[in-house]
């Protein structure tokens, strides 16, 4: 219970809760888009390097890549249990599921960094390799919901005129976010504690106030997403939003215990595997399967789960985290 | 002056360089890519600032060229916008510079 509150007494679930706020009730207050996606660079560069110090650390033991590929058989894994529960649950056709689908098994890497500081509020220590995990989380779900929606197809569909080969390939892969996280995460390995020892004022002491400013953003992104977009969903659709949460939460803790993974780190893995992209997949989802509707997949990741994970799921997942590993 | 025909595509930002590639591919002499600050379709009201993925965002883009060459753009551009969201305009216009289109 401490843990839930001292989490959402924090200052930056309360900018987030004051940027929903604000734009549930049509404020024009707003953070020009240049700035927050400066500070979303920012702060995946942040917990990229972070990371790659901590990994610098230690050697790379076969229980961290364990982790590693637990990750990814995460991300492969739930887009195929969200689709079979939108499908069963929901009116939404083949190719609204799969792209939906493919949200789920991606991760928010804003839901990530809040749950780092949320851990690190908590007292626990997490690891910094479960930055690698988020990364290589971010893009095996779009091959499962590729592979889903075709597989309804009774024949090859053409391409879309004007499509050009690798095009997907390099959204995928090479999207902001993933080049950012992953580089930052690798420079901070090479560079070490002394190495990163220089840009420490700016990448860390910082970090709280931008998270905050952030947070104030993504509330307001949150917030105008799910005003514009509600219409658009189902009351089943939107169960889904914050039940699948708990579903991937429940797969992932089965992971974490099975792996006798300490505390801190299992709540990160939790996290990830309970968090939905509003970044990278949706960018992706236009290319690849542009007659999903984004109204639907986006306003859920965004409106709905984001702001459940934010508020009530990562104090559970800190919870479920304690509880598995015998601290609870 | 002579008559030529401008296009005026709005379509989602991520499908842009698609139709970007059409027109080239046909010959265009060249486009102007324009930012869509808000809009409402579909009984839904959209904004640029939404979302930080900006896969909702729309562009404008604009190109004039001679009947022939936009006509052969535009069965492309419909395959384009049997997928993607977005509207595509024709005008006949007047150019001052017919050669350079």
């Amino acid at each position: 219970m401490d843990v839930a509150i001292s989490t959402l007494l924090s200052p930056i679930i309360l900018f987030f809760a004051l940027g929903m706020g604000a734009a549930l009730l049509r404020s024009q207050m707003s953070v020009p888009e240049a700035v927050a996606k400066g500070m979303a660079l920012y702060l995946m560069m942040a917990i990229g390097l972070k990371g790659g110090v901590e990994m610098s650390k230690n050697p790379l033991t076969m229980d961290v890549i364990m982790v590693l590929l637990s990750g990814i058989l995460l991300s492969f894994l739930i887009p195929a249990v969200s689709f079979v529960l939108l499908r069963w649950t929901t009116k939404l056709d083949r190719i609204d599921a799969a792209a939906t689908a493919a949200h789920y098994g991606s991760i928010s890497i804003v839901t990530f960094v809040a749950a780092t500081e949320a851990v690190r509020l908590s007292g626990l220590e997490s690891g910094g390799h479960l930055v690698a995990v988020a990364a290589l989380m971010e893009t095996p779900a779009i091959i499962t919901a590729l592979v889903l929606a075709a597989r309804g197809q009774t024949k090859r569909a053409k391409p879309v005129a004007g499509s050009e080969q690798g095009e997907l390939i390099r959204e995928v892969f090479l999207n902001a976010s993933i080049v950012v996280l992953v580089g930052a995460l690798i420079i901070g390995w090479i560079a070490g504690e002394d190495g990163t020892a220089s840009v420490r004022p700016f990448f860390v002491d910082l970090f709280q106030g931008v998270l905050c400013l952030f947070l104030l953003d993504m509330g307001l992104s949150a917030g105008r997403g799910l005003r514009q977009g509600w219409r658009q969903l189902s009351v089943m659709t939107v169960g889904f939003g914050l039940y699948m949460p708990l579903v991937s939460a429940s797969i992932a803790a089965v992971f974490a215990y099975l792996m006798s993974m300490p505390a801190g780190d299992a709540a990160l893995l939790i996290t990830l595997a309970a968090s939905a992209s509003y970044i990278a997949v949706p960018a992706a989802m236009r290319l690849a399967l542009p007659e999903a509707k984004p109204s639907i997949y986006l306003t859920l990741s965004l409106g709905v789960t984001f702001p459940f994970n934010v508020t009530i799921g990562i104090p559970l997942y800190i919870f479920v985290a304690l509880m598995i590993t015998g601290q609870g | 002056m002579t008559k030529h025909l401008r296009i005026e595509l709005i379509i989602e930002r991520m499908a842009h360089k698609r139709a970007c590639r059409v027109l080239e591919a046909a010959g265009m002499t060249g486009y102007t890519v324009l930012p869509a600050m808000a809009g409402y379709g579909n009984s839904k009201r959209w904004s640029r600032d939404t979302d930080l993925s900006a896969s909702g965002d729309m562009v404008v883009i604009i190109s004039i060229g001679d009947e022939a060459k936009v006509r052969g753009a535009m069965e492309e551009i419909s395959n384009i916008l049997g997928s993607h969201i977005g509207v595509v305009t024709l005008t006949e216009v007047e150019v001052l510079r017919p050669g350079r289109f």
